[in-house]
């Protein structure tokens, strides 16, 4: 069923009053460095459009990115997101289930051809025909190429989604691959994190609603608002690190006065999130100010960069099988190499003949 | 491949196969020379020639009478950049995690901006010595290939590495990574050229003191 | 908060109390931002979320700018106040969500802050709401009389 209703009649029928979506449109402009003026101009734009089609894929994932943003800090500021867009489809939030599921995303697609966004968490496994996940009988493959054929744009929440994920850690038995390696044709946002910080995903949701066009992208497909620096760059621990000061254990002295967490294992110069700046759970805090160092989350394959608790200067894999079968190899060509060279000496030293008169001549 | 995944490679098969290259070079290199021997000294000995082997080592340390009237840039330069390397190397936190993984067993490192000042230290060093060998004529005639590309392969590692704490513009993960590459780099080569004197250097001296101090000579 | 404050976290490096931060140059942009008002009507914003305010800016921002006679509390999802500064034209206006948590920060120089305004749609559909009342206030008078 198509909703004809702008969002401002929405939320008028909903009591939620202009004022209340105006401070909405105000915080996720502030979110998105975007000028502070732009409050107006979202809540006017976004009042007078119907409201946006979404739909929600969820593949091989844990569910923790709807989580993440369903659990949002305030549920009544956050959730207007929700009442500026319909989502169509969503296995976790909607009523329906089974062939009415399926049925209100084909009917979604065919009223908003060309102009509904995807929203996809959980990477896509390749292996067996893609038979690791499917939905109503079909493989994800399948059906995220027949989704995605008539998207405006394609948002892929998480690290699985975005970059394949714990599905796609070694040694990836599923073949589990990311969005944009199969998807290669419509404009794809990458919001990686496991999970993505809640106002990161509306934030981008609001910046294509209000703008039509997706935000600034880095290498990786993010956008440069929310990933554009790295959580070291921002760490309020910072001045630990420059001076040299590291925790060595959870409840050391260093541990409890707030040190940097780099020894423990911090992954955070070489992760890019809006974790320092933006936090968790409405700015209340983020993993290292809570003590325990940055896993990366949002970077691929940060599942296999080594252990969470060893820091970056150590080998990711263990050396020492290696190292102790290069010293017997070593020693081995190094004994025959001399046996060659002492042959060759002795046989030289034999050969030797005297110096005659002739020899000067 | 994206810098990330540069900078896992650097940490796990990269170093790896540097370590593996490294050892089996330089044991290599070591059981040959050992293997290779002396000629038999028929001589009778006037003193232990063992002990005055030992006693060069430190000895050699101190410089010969004249050697800083002559060379005093070489001999304070050379003690600067081996000694502030040496700090660098064993005394910096990140690097002594790096032994812990290695070795099992840790120690308590300097703080950061101590170590930061003589890296570059050392550096400058370096670049002083460099200089000296290009524009001193009897040096740099005496200086080949190899002279020049081991000076470079050792001060890529102390500029690297100093970047990656001090890099405002290029990002961690990049000059990191290029900073275990750059040591990783250092490790394949060592074995293989006169890098090995980190090592052959001990040999040499006791060597030179055992056979002086058979004669009944104190070197 | 539910006991955070109790974890004990030591900042070592510390400013000294003179230095002046950002809280100048924040001052000129409102200068010149007040000098566009006077000269074309012309309303403008400065976010202080987005700005990299050192400890003791928005302290020092506050003390120049004084309190001046407005004061409004606007719930709407969560507070939302607007103070006037010392200075006529220049605002203060603090976003907070149902939770208490601020979640933006501006100064507004305007006549009036856009969100004290009616809109003029609601204006319209306010008509309506006032003849039900004056209908139910009727009725009321009705049933009673």
């Amino acid at each position: 069923m198509a909703d004809d209703r702008t969002l401002g009649e929405a939320l008028a029928q909903r009591g939620i009053s202009r004022r209340s979506f105006l401070k909405f449109c105000a915080t996720m402009t502030s979110l998105l460095a975007l000028p502070p003026g732009m409050a107006e101009v979202m809540a006017e734009t976004l009042a007078r459009t119907r409201r946006q089609s979404v739909i929600w894929l969820s593949f091989q994932e844990c569910t923790g990115c709807t989580e993440s943003l369903t659990r949002s800090h305030s549920p009544t500021l956050e959730g207007l997101m929700f009442e500026a867009i319909s989502l169509d489809y969503h296995h976790t939030l909607q009523a329906a289930s089974g062939t009415a599921a399926e049925a209100a995303r084909e009917q979604a697609m065919k009223d908003n051809y060309g102009k509904y966004i995807v929203i996809v968490d959980g990477s896509i496994p390749l292996n067996a025909g893609g038979a690791y996940s499917t939905i109503a009988g079909r493989t994800n493959l399948d059906m995220l190429k027949e989704t995605a054929a008539g998207a405006a744009a394609i948002i892929s929440v998480g690290t699985c989604a975005a970059f394949g994920g714990l599905p796609h850690a070694n040694p990836n038995p599923t073949g589990a691959v990311a969005v944009s390696d199969i998807i290669k044709d419509k404009p794809i946002v990458n919001v990686s994190g496991c999970p993505p910080i809640p106002v990161v995903i509306t934030g981008v949701v609001a910046y294509f609603l209000t703008l039509g066009t997706l935000p600034e992208l880095d290498a990786h497909g993010r956008p440069k608002v929310f990933f554009g620096d790295s959580i070291h760059d921002r760490c309020y621990r910072r001045p630990f690190y420059d001076q040299g000061k590291f925790a060595k254990t959870f409840d050391d002295e260093g541990a409890r006065n707030g040190w940097c967490l780099y020894e423990l294992g911090c992954k955070g110069p070489v992760t890019h999130n809006a974790c320092a700046t933006t936090k968790w759970n409405g700015g209340v805090s983020f993993p290292i100010e809570s003590g325990h160092p940055c896993l990366g989350c949002s970077e691929p394959n940060f599942w296999d960069a080594g252990s969470f608790y060893q820091s970056l200067p150590t080998p990711t894999t263990s050396v020492t099988g290696a190292a102790a079968a290069a010293v017997v190899a070593g020693a081995a060509v190094g004994v025959a190499v001399g046996a060659v060279s002492r042959r060759r000496k002795s046989q030289a030293a034999k050969a030797r003949a005297p110096l005659t008169v002739d020899d000067l001549k | 491949m994206s810098e990330l995944e540069v900078l896992n490679w650097a940490r796990g098969t990269g170093l790896k196969w540097a370590l593996v290259i490294f050892l089996i070079g330089v044991v290599l290199r070591l059981v040959e020379m050992w293997l290779l021997g002396r000629k038999a000294d028929l001589s009778v000995a006037r003193a232990s020639g063992a002990a005055a082997g030992w006693r060069t080592l430190f000895t050699r340390s101190i410089p010969t009478p004249g050697l800083i009237k002559t060379s005093a840039l070489v001999f304070v330069g050379g003690y600067v950049f081996h000694i502030g390397l040496l700090i660098v190397l064993i005394l910096f936190v990140p690097h002594i995690d790096l032994f812990r993984a290695l070795l099992g067993f840790g120690w308590p490192g300097l703080p950061s901006p101590v170590i930061a000042l003589v890296a570059i230290l050392s550096m400058a060093a370096l670049v002083a010595l460099l200089a000296h060998r290009f524009m001193h004529p009897v040096r740099r005639f005496l200086s080949g290939f190899q002279d020049y590309f081991v000076w470079l392969v050792t001060f890529l590692p102390l500029l690297t590495g100093y970047l990656a704490s001090h890099s405002p513009v290029v990002s961690y993960t990049s000059t990191l990574a290029a900073h275990i590459l750059s040591v990783e780099l250092l490790l394949v080569v060592f074995p293989f050229t006169k890098l090995m004197h980190a090592l052959t250097f001990a040999v040499s001296r006791w060597y030179n003191g055992a056979i002086a101090g058979r004669k009944g000579v104190a070197v | 908060m539910n006991g955070l404050d109790a974890i004990g976290v030591r900042v070592e490096a510390a400013l000294p109390a003179e230095a002046f931060g950002y809280t100048a140059a924040i001052l000129r942009e409102i200068e010149s931002l007040l000098a566009g008002l006077v000269a074309n009507g012309r309303a403008g914003r400065i976010d202080l979320r987005s700005l990299p305010l050192l400890p003791g800016d928005e302290e020092r921002l506050a003390a120049v700018l004084g309190e001046g006679e407005v004061d409004a509390d606007i719930q709407a999802m969560g507070a939302t106040r607007v103070r006037e500064t010392a200075v006529p034209g220049v605002w203060w206006v603090t976003h907070a969500n149902a939770d208490g948590q601020t979640v933006a920060e501006f100064i507004e120089v305007a006549l009036v802050p856009e969100i004290l305004k009616a809109h003029p749609e609601d204006v319209r559909a306010g008509r309506n709401i006032l003849q039900e009342r004056i209908a139910d206030l009727i009725r009321g008078g009705e049933t009673d009389g």
